[in-house]
């Protein structure tokens, strides 16, 4: 199985917390990874240090066989030189729980900017891709449109399509449905779920456990800055085996 | 009633006398006004950028150049760059120079704070979407952040231009002959005080125009974040 993303044995902490006690991932091409695990637990900390939104203390973390970061002799995080640390992040695409779309740009713009600014693709080309990913996200009509005018459910629909124009070799979602309201959830979930089923790599994570069930292909279950559990949606959700993950479980469903 | 109508002939005709000199006093502080925005907004922007860059030689000379400038008065700054150049290094600026030089550089400080606390209020989540697009530092100030904070900063900046309106009748301090000065040069002469009242209508009148600008360029650049479709 081919590599996308590796790391290993990573520690991050934040003043006095430790958010990450050395967590390993490592994600094949084309599959789909969802992490689940209570609020603190770390799950979001390990997504932003994917592209480095969040600096490591230590660790190895290699994306598509490429070092982004290993850890020196004293056991310090050392970081590749910052133009190849910027390549290797836009190699990650991701997408927000808040969104984080441009709102000084249209949804044409804001899907086009970085092709254009970072890949330098001729802006006709950009544009041209542009429109094909909005379209893919149901959004064809809106391409004139400022984010403002837009439903959560919408902004959100155009901010995957963003991170999808950048080509990423993986697709990163941080709870990207927490701040939409329950019943438009559904019309990012169903973009997320056409996407699992291309061959997009994507570490999701996320609250919604049904979701996370059906469209994963492998669960990681964390607690505490660290993985607790990992396997197949079923492995995890019919048969948990520590406690730890069967009082999660049992708590989501008493929600 | 041919009293009072020829008193009022009579001030009419006084007005028609003071008018050419408050025009001109007008003229003079208009200068003043225009030169000083169009050269300390844009340079306001540099000096903000020095105040949170990384480097730290730079940040303190900005940091530095912001606390002079707004840490003494502005009357003490335009007798500094008029008279003690002048008398310490034997630097002459003619009163219109010198009362540019001080303004631009002390509103550029006003600006530059101004600047700054409109780049800060841009939410994190900008940065770091611009982040993961790969775009490099001065791409993301420059095509995400900044123009975002033209808009926040808006009513700050006309908020300082309307009172650079008034700030310019400092510069009667040195000499230059710009409305305050003219107006009450006619007071003294005439001990009458209707040129003051004009020269407050006039101030007035550039205010008023100021607000009405203003407000125009608020509509303009908030259209875009309005929920309904422009």
């Amino acid at each position: 199985m081919e590599k996308v993303l590796q790391m290993t044995d990573i520690v991050k902490h934040f003043k006095n917390v430790e958010a990450l006690r050395g967590v390993s991932l490592s994600v094949n091409r084309g599959e789909t990874v969802a992490i689940i695990g209570p609020s603190g637990s770390g799950k979001s900390t390990l997504l932003r240090c994917i592209n480095r939104l969040e600096k490591i203390n230590s660790g190895t973390i290699i994306i598509n066989d490429e070092e982004l970061c290993h850890t020196d002799s004293h056991g310090k995080a050392v970081y590749q030189p910052e133009k190849t640390v910027r390549r290797l992040c836009s190699e990650t695409g991701m997408v927000f729980q808040h969104f984080n779309l441009f709102p000084h740009m249209t949804c044409l713009k804001n899907v086009s900017y970085g092709p254009i600014k970072v890949k330098k693709v001729p802006k006709e080309e950009a544009l041209e891709d542009g429109l094909k990913y909005l379209e893919l996200v149901g959004l064809l009509d809106k391409k004139d449109v400022y984010p403002a005018q837009l439903s959560g459910g919408q902004k959100q629909r155009v901010a995957i399509a963003r991170a999808l124009a950048m080509h990423p070799e993986i697709l990163l979602f941080d709870e990207p449905t927490s701040s939409l309201d329950p019943e438009i959830t559904g019309e990012v979930l169903a973009v997320i779920r056409k996407l699992a089923k291309s061959n997009i790599t994507m570490v999701i994570v996320t609250h919604e456990m049904g979701f996370a069930k059906e469209v994963a292909d492998r669960v990681i279950f964390m607690d505490n800055g660290l993985i607790v559990e990992e396997g197949s949606p079923e492995d995890i959700f019919i048969h948990p085996q520590s406690n730890r993950l069967k009082d999660f479980l049992s708590s989501m469903l008493l929600v | 009633m041919v009293n009072v109508s020829a008193q009022i002939m009579e001030t009419l005709e006084y007005i028609g006398l003071l008018m050419p000199s408050l025009m001109m006093g007008a003229w003079e502080s208009l200068k003043l006004f225009t030169l000083t925005l169009l050269l300390s907004i844009p340079l306001g922007l540099p000096i903000t950028l020095g105040s949170i860059s990384k480097f730290p030689p730079f940040r303190w000379i900005c940091k530095l150049y912001i606390l002079i400038f707004r840490g003494t008065p502005l009357l003490l700054q335009l007798f500094f760059f008029y008279f003690a150049l002048a008398i310490a290094l034997d630097i002459r600026l003619t009163v219109f120079a010198a009362a540019t030089v001080t303004f631009v550089l002390n509103y550029a400080a006003y600006f530059a704070e101004i600047y700054r606390g409109g780049i800060e209020s841009i939410e994190k989540g900008q940065h770091e979407a611009a982040y993961s697009l790969g775009l490099s530092k001065n791409k993301t100030m420059m095509g995400i952040i900044l123009p975002q904070t033209v808009k926040r900063v808006l009513p700050a900046v006309s908020n300082e231009a309307i009172i650079l309106v008034k700030d310019t009748a400092l510069a009667s301090a040195i000499g230059m002959a710009e409305l305050m000065k003219v107006s009450r040069s006619a007071l003294n002469r005439d001990t009458d005080p209707t040129a003051l009242l004009i020269a407050a209508l006039i101030y007035l009148v550039f205010t008023m125009v100021l607000t009405v600008i203003s407000t125009r360029l608020e509509k303009k650049y908030s259209k875009h974040e309005s929920k309904e479709d422009s």
